[in-house]
């Protein structure tokens, strides 16, 4: 008991005094906001990506659509091909050179990044659609937008919502080198607290801890969803 | 082109695989108001070629197509307002899944014709009460057996107000027993004065309710007439051993 009782008083010490516990909640903040915000802007910029790779999939003719396509390629190969970390980087210290709060840049920065993961499972979300919906609503007399807009996507997205569930789980883990950029998130206050206390130990795992329920949380939440689609497809 | 006439296909060509494959080979028609013309042929023939480029579902390799006094293959003409003319039946329903019957029905005429939420909503239900469907407006596609979506399918393109209905194979993927009760839709319609293009296998339907019959074989029509001169007097060879294998 006695060791029990050391590591009580430890914990008091780390996270109560000075109230630094507080640190840790707001980097928590910081972490959620910038995880849902990211996804946010992820799958916007996935939903207009996939769209402009279908349509120019499907209309091979048209220049506009040939020229939109190839910058898209462009951009999922320049976010693919480079680490996170360094497009963070890159944003900060070149790009947004007079933003002196990281928490907008890093929130852009991830849904740039996650962006380009995500245009992929629409995209197949998107081709995954029977043909025939597409021919159903130009039957009717919707533009090629209205229909993807008004049939197709709600069709995709209720197929790939698990995928965007599982998009956020890794966001909310990738979110945690955000501290590079002069941003305090919930990794970032741990390695704070454990700076000024010389705790080495309890703010890591504490960290690590929240990381852990946050995910499995966020899985069985999940999990819940695809049951619930799962049912209304019946 | 006559004062009747609703669609003038001229020469239509539609070529696959670079030429390789020829859908369509030439294929000139007139389609009259009020006409109902009932496409046959063996599979492969270019029947829903044909059909699906009346609407320009499918685009034409060359030549034309005149749709109500508009030549809607010329490039500069927006497609999707004389589609809105035209109504679709297809082999496969294409119920929109995620969609109540009645939303199935009320979404064009609401986004497209600007009709108001009630009046589309009316319009729907009368509809359905003349299919037999009133009671399943609030349910989804998937409850509905195949014959009931086809029924819904007809009625959700006829809430546009179509001038023009096309079908292509509307009873094929479905049960035995549920042919009859769209025919039965359709014969109506027919009775009412629509204009139909049917792409149809169901040669009594054909007969009965046909105001002319186009044979079509290897992407032309060989022979068309009065379902009369068709089915009792065929006189191109082709035409008759298509018939000897279906009747
Ligand atoms: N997208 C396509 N690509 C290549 N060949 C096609 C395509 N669509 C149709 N065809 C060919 O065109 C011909 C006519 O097809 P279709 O109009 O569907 O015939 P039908 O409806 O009379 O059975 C067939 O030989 C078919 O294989
Ligand atoms: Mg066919």
């Amino acid at each position: 008991m006695e060791w029990f009782n050391n590591w009580i008083n430890k914990l008091h010490e780390t996270f109560i005094v000075g109230d630094r516990y507080m640190t840790l909640i707001e980097g928590f903040e910081k972490t959620l906001i910038i995880t849902f915000g990211a996804l946010i802007i992820g799958v916007i910029i996935g939903t207009i990506v996939a769209m402009i790779k279908v349509f120019a999939h499907n209309s091979p003719k048209s220049r506009i659509l040939k020229v939109l396509d190839v910058i898209m390629n462009i951009y999922l190969t320049v976010i693919r091909g480079t680490p996170v970390v360094v497009q963070l980087l890159i944003s900060f210290f070149i790009i947004f050179i007079s933003a002196k709060d990281g928490t907008w840049v890093a929130m852009l920065t991830f849904g740039i990044n996650s962006g380009a993961y995500v245009a992929e499972t629409i995209r197949s979300g998107i081709m995954a659609i029977d043909p025939g919906q597409m021919e159903a609503g130009r039957s009717l007399g919707f533009s090629n937008i209205q229909t993807m807009w008004l049939i197709i996507l709600p069709q995709a997205f209720k197929n790939i919502l698990p995928a965007i569930g599982n998009e956020m789980i890794a966001l909310l883990k990738e979110t945690s080198v955000a501290g590079y950029v002069a941003v305090v998130d919930l990794t970032k206050a741990g390695n704070q607290i454990k700076n000024t206390t010389y705790d080495q130990i309890n703010p890591i795992l504490l960290v690590a801890l929240v990381y852990l329920v946050m995910v499995m949380l966020f899985t069985w939440l999940i999990g819940l969803l695809e049951r619930r689609l799962r049912k209304s497809e019946r | 082109m006559n004062a009747d006439c609703i669609i003038k296909t001229n020469d239509l060509c539609k070529f696959y695989k670079g030429g390789a494959i020829k859908a369509l080979n030439g294929v000139s028609a007139e389609i009259n108001k009020g006409e109902v013309v009932v496409v046959i042929g063996p599979s492969g023939s270019g029947k829903s070629t044909f059909l699906r480029s009346l609407n320009l579902l499918e685009l034409p390799t060359s030549g034309s197509i005149m749709f109500d006094g508009n030549e809607i293959t010329d490039p500069k003409v927006n497609i999707n307002i004389h589609r809105q003319k035209m109504g679709m039946v297809f082999q496969h329903f294409n119920l929109f899944p995620h969609m109540t019957i009645l939303k199935n029905m009320t979404v064009a005429p609401m986004k497209l014709l600007k009709m108001s939420k009630e009046d589309a909503e009316a319009k729907a239900m009368q509809l359905l009460e003349r299919v037999g469907l009133a009671d399943r407006a609030n349910t989804y596609p998937s409850q509905l057996s195949g014959g009931q979506k086809q029924r819904v399918a007809i009625v959700r393109a006829l809430c546009m107000n179509p001038e023009v209905m096309l079908f292509d194979e509307p009873t094929s993927a479905l049960d035995p027993e549920m042919v009859g009760e769209v025919l039965a839709v359709m014969k109506q319609l027919a009775e009412e004065g629509m204009t139909m293009v049917v792409v149809t296998h169901e040669m009594g339907f054909a007969k009965e309710v046909a105001d002319r019959v186009i044979f079509m074989d290897e992407g032309v029509i060989v022979e068309s007439g009065t379902p009369e001169q068709i089915f009792d007097n065929p006189q191109n060879d082709r035409t008759k051993l298509f018939l000897s294998k279906v009747l």
